[in-house]
């Protein structure tokens, strides 16, 4: 029961400031594990009334009103048109554009890419951030210092940080390039699919890492003091410590951050990816929402992007709950 | 704990260095490339040690991209999404918290469901909405047959309001108070409750105070998503003296067709990034402080 | 959230750029692509306008790229907050037609009575932009491709120039990178699509698409999957796996690996002048680009982009909007805007004026894009391209043809996988703008 509370605390200090906006798995995680009322999200101790409420919820509810829910259908509707982009002419095609995505292996060989992409991501920065974090923890001047300049990537936009990181790693010009080829790295993502993946996993993870890091700093600041303390009098050293107890009380975090670093990789990367290859080369990049983007800005395929913005989002759906059915109950009875 | 571990301490020390290194690399270049000449810019390999055009380079940059009014519509901006934001968030997540009322679960779900699709999905019809906000009233009047309605037209194209709202139109800062909220023990409210408190009373007086870290915390987070706002400001702005610093430094962007002025677009992008990093410099502690007290 | 906040923040905004001030003049708005000092030069000859006379003000104002200010066009279109001018790339010319959203250039200037005379422009730009003979956009900023040398380069490695075929030329880029000269003997543009494969399908008079390159019909489908242009492609995918050919890649544009020096040629817009003058440290010059052995070489096509006239203006406006483009149509202006950017004159006489000057004489590698573009009469195959969808289509290319690269499939089989996904994307322009040009 008290392992169960810490949990419900840590899934709560991951989501009291969580940035990460747009990202529905997180919200029913958490939701999940700190609902203990009757009515799901409501407090036991609440008023019972409903004129004030109305008034609170209605600012957010006529913003969303006007800029969410009717942009948002009229966008969806094109999923099953064929339209000039002008709105010229349309036709109704039923699921003719779903047929279409679904028989083309171009979009089956993004769906690859993103899956590749997205787990890659998720290790890249969480095994470095936990290795930040660790050392952050251990050591004790500086702290403050290092922590500033580990979140300084969050202020970055991300086409800046994409241009930036294109620009060093390019192969011709780029310092860093020069250096990895300097090692005997033929480095060149311009030819080489596995080098351009590489790329934009290293530049969607450079500006993630920090988030990742200060909900691991938090965690592990919260792991009890009397705990550790303990292990030390049993010998157990910093590195032991850390395996044995802290990594295993901060596994909802850590579950937390993985999810997280999901619904990043999936929805918030195309800024990066379109300024570090876009897409290339030969689609080694695209991932699905790129495609998305890609279609319906770039090529003014809206019907197609429309449909596959469809699909993303069934599948945000099905992850959330796939999630919170199998992965997050079997992590709390973990701990 | 009394510890000796000099092997893993001086182990550490160096991961964060490299950490750090890391992460200030590409941030170092963007200043070296944004002190060099046109000159400088064009030869390969590109030089590590910053040149002496900085100041200049800004200069052309202040003056030619009209700059300092793009900063400012960019502070004005994130702010008015900062504020905006948060005020409108803080009462409805109160509100699906602390009341029972019909139809809470589904003034949950349609808030929920703002989560699911980002705006660059849905950017064109977004801009129809915002360059008439009085466009459902128009489809009303249409279907109805009043004329009046239909002809109503209510434009935000270039306007900071039109720059801001749709931007604020997402349930994430709903939600992060509705899980705030649910951690708060439920004494507190029982206990205004026997007092007398009306519920705006324990709202104002209460649960305000309690969240502050929190909405320290959100405010930067929000400032900054709002400060780095590029395509939704790009297609809203016509009038140049509307549009935001990122915007301002896309047009820096070197073309296929044109002369690549590489520095002077790193030089934008280093005063681009310059207020946010000031924001985390000073308000690290408590963006963090944010987080950690949340947990507890 | 109250209508007056929107007000206020408008009148700022009118106070900010000072209009107030010219009060009899009508304002239109030109919404452009052009970044850097190519944006310079427009908003420089908009004030050249706005100076020569009294009635009219054009306000130009940067969108982004060119996707972006058509996204923007589109957006604001179907908001019906349209501005009267946009800047529009080739390649987008049959959207455009078929959008319903636009007045041709030709019944504009006809109605506002300063009718242009097509037979003034140079051919392939009318071909391009017009339709019977009756141009549906302003022709702007038009270039094509040339071959950009590095004359240190060629002289290194034991040659006068560049060679004027593939098959002499492809020697000569294998010299110079097997004599240590430059370890890239040549860097891929971005835009290969138009350069390496429609504009050499154009001057080896080839064809690339049925139905005159869909000039005839949205029933056109591709065929370059089949003689020369597979050649093409597998002499691309040799240099580029020799190493003789280098792809920049994102973080720099490829005429930047050119004018540092680093690569010894690059097959260019002719507008890209102006980073070559400003940049290039070494002795270079350019010729038309390379052809087929045996071929006697036709007109290349253009590329760059065109200004669009969008309905639902008054009157009023669209004289502006005629003035301005009678205006650009100057010879004068032309000149003016061909020297200053790169891009070709898009009438004779310009090009006549800026010889008679001698401009030529002294800036010799200006003429060659003209010259190219005039080069004999245009065949079917190099009258222009009229694609459907075309963005879309163009991407996929692109996509099939660097997997070619990559080694990821071979060359015949990614170009077949090109004009299938082509032609689908055609067959679904077909279908929704059936009965249309």
């Amino acid at each position: 029961m008290l392992a169960r509370n810490k949990a419900a605390g840590l899934a709560q200090a991951a989501g009291g400031g969580g940035p990460r906006l747009r990202s529905p798995l997180r919200r029913l995680f958490v939701k999940g594990t700190s609902d203990g009322q009757t009515e799901s999200g409501l407090k036991r101790a609440h008023f019972k009334e409903w004129r004030l409420p109305f008034w609170l919820l209605a600012p957010q509810l006529f913003i969303l009103l006007l800029f969410f829910f009717i942009p948002s259908i009229r966008a969806l509707i094109q999923a099953f048109q064929l339209t000039d982009p002008f709105g010229a002419t349309t036709q109704w095609v039923g699921f003719q554009n779903f047929e279409r995505l679904f028989r083309s292996n171009v979009y089956w060989s993004s769906a690859q890419v993103t899956l590749i992409f997205t787990i890659a991501q998720n290790v890249l920065t969480l095994s470095l951030a936990l290795l930040l974090a660790f050392a952050s923890n251990h050591i004790l001047r500086g702290r403050g210092a290092y922590r500033t300049v580990l979140l300084l990537p969050y202020a970055i936009a991300p086409a800046i940080a994409g241009i930036m990181l294109a620009f060093l790693f390019n192969p011709r010009v780029g310092p860093v390039a020069h250096m990895l080829q300097g090692m005997g790295l033929d480095w060149d993502p311009n030819r080489n699919s596995w080098h351009a993946l590489a790329l934009v996993v290293m530049a969607a993870s450079w500006k993630h890492i920090c988030y990742n890091y200060i909900f691991l700093v938090a965690a592990l600041m919260s792991v009890p003091q009397s705990i550790l303390e303990s292990a030390y009098l049993d010998g157990a050293g910093p590195i032991q410590r850390f395996l044995r107890i802290s990594l295993p009380m901060i596994a909802p975090t850590l579950f937390f951050l993985i999810v997280i670093n999901f619904v990043y990789g999936l929805f918030e990367t195309f800024a990066i990816v379109d300024a570090t290859t876009r897409g290339g080369p030969a689609g080694a990049t695209s991932i699905l929402v790129y495609k998305v983007y890609q279609d319906g800005f770039v090529t003014l395929d809206l019907g197609s992007s429309a449909a596959q913005s469809v699909v993303l989002m069934a599948l945000a759906l099905l992850l959330t709950f796939a999630q919170f059915r199998f992965v997050e109950r079997r992590v709390n009875y973990s701990v | 704990m009394n510890e000796r571990t000099p092997v893993i301490d001086a182990l550490c020390h160096m991961i964060l260095l490299v950490g750090a290194a890391l992460v200030c690399l590409p941030i170092y270049f963007v200043f070296v490339t944004g002190s060099l000449s046109q000159q400088e810019i064009m030869r390969v390999p590109m030089s590590w040690l910053p040149g002496s055009q900085f100041f200049a380079n800004m200069q052309t940059v202040l003056s030619n991209a009209n700059f300092g009014r793009l900063l400012l519509n960019s502070f004005i901006i994130a702010t008015g999404i900062t504020v905006g934001k948060l005020a409108v968030s803080v009462i409805a997540a109160f509100a699906v918290t602390y009341f029972r009322f019909p139809f809470r679960m589904t003034a949950f779900w349609l808030i929920f469901m703002s989560l699911m699709l980002p705006i660059e999905v849905r950017i064109v019809p977004t801009y129809e909405s915002a360059a008439n906000v009085a466009l459902p009233l128009n489809i009303l009047g249409s279907w109805l047959g009043i004329k009046a309605l239909v002809d109503l037209d209510w434009n935000l194209v270039n306007t900071y309001s039109g720059l801001i709202l749709p931007l604020i139109a997402s349930a994430t800062a709903t939600f992060l108070f509705r899980q705030f909220f649910l951690t708060i023990p439920d004494e507190l409210c029982e206990a205004a409750r026997i007092d007398g408190a009306t519920p705006w009373q324990f709202f104002r007086l209460i649960l305000l105070p309690l969240s502050r870290s929190n909405i320290v915390a959100l405010a930067i987070i929000l400032f900054l998503m709002g400060w780095n706002q590029y395509l939704w400001p790009l297609l809203l702005t016509t009038e140049p003296a509307m549009a935001n610093a990122v915007i301002g430094l896309k047009k820096l962007m070197p073309q296929s067709d044109s002369l690549p002025t590489w520095h002077l677009l790193m030089n934008a992008a280093f005063l681009t990034m310059l207020p946010p990093t000031i924001v985390i410099l000073i308000l690290q502690r408590w963006f963090v402080k944010g987080l950690v007290d949340s947990g507890k | 959230m109250r209508p007056f906040y929107g007000a206020l923040a408008g009148a700022g905004a009118l106070l900010l750029t000072g209009i107030s001030a010219v009060q009899a003049a009508t304002e239109i708005e030109l919404w452009h692509a052009m970044s850097g000092a190519l944006g310079e030069r427009v908003d420089e000859v908009v004030k050249k306008f706005n100076d020569s006379q009294k009635d009219y003000v054009v306000k130009s104002i940067a969108k982004g790229t060119y996707d972006e200010v058509l996204n923007g066009t589109i957006a604001a279109y179907r908001a019906k907050r349209q501005p009267e001018i946009v800047q529009s790339n080739e390649r987008s010319f049959l959207t455009m037609v078929n959008s319903g959203a636009i007045v041709p250039t030709n019944e504009l200037m006809a109605e506002q009575g300063m009718p242009l005379d097509t037979s003034k422009f140079i051919a392939p730009v009318v071909s391009y932009f017009a339709i019977n003979g009756k141009l549906q956009a302003m022709p702007f900023n038009s270039s094509t491709p040339i071959l950009f040398y590095n004359r240190d380069h060629f002289k290194a490695a034991g040659f006068d120039k560049p060679a004027a075929t593939w098959q002499e030329l492809e020697p000569q880029l294998d010299a110079i990178k097997a004599k240590g000269v430059s370890k890239c003997a040549m860097v891929l543009p971005g835009d290969y699509e138009w350069s390496f494969l429609e504009n050499y399908s154009a001057v080896n008079d080839i064809p690339y698409a049925t139905k005159r390159n869909g000039m005839d019909g949205l029933d056109t489908s591709f065929v370059f999957n089949k003689g020369k242009l597979v050649g093409q492609v597998e002499r691309m995918k040799r240099l580029v796996s020799s190493g003789v050919m280098q792809l920049a890649g994102q973080g720099i544009i490829p005429i930047q690996l050119f004018t540092s020096g680093e690569c010894s040629t690059i097959i260019a817009s002719t507008a890209s002048h102006a980073a070559v003058v400003a940049a290039a440290k070494f002795d270079w010059s350019a010729r038309e680009i390379p052809y087929e052995q045996g071929v006697t070489p036709k007109n290349s096509v253009i590329g760059g982009a065109a200004l669009w006239t969008l309905k639902g203006h008054t009157p009023e406006k669209y004289k502006a909007v005629a003035a301005f483009y009678d205006f650009l149509a100057k010879t004068d202006t032309q000149v003016w805007w061909h020297q200053a950017t790169g891009y070709v004159p898009v009438t004779t006489a310009a090009y006549d004026a800026a010889k008679a000057q001698g401009y030529y004489e002294k800036n010799p590698t200006r003429e060659i894009a003209v010259v190219q573009l005039m080069r004999g009469t245009p065949s079917d195959n190099s009258l222009g391209f009229r694609i459907g969808n075309s963005n879309q289509i163009n991407v996929a290319i692109m996509e099939e043809v660097s997997a070619a690269f990559l080694g990821r499939k071979p060359v015949q089989q990614a170009l077949d996988d090109a004009v299938s996904r082509g032609n689908e994307a055609l067959r679904r322009y077909e279908q929704l703008n059936a009965g249309k040009k």
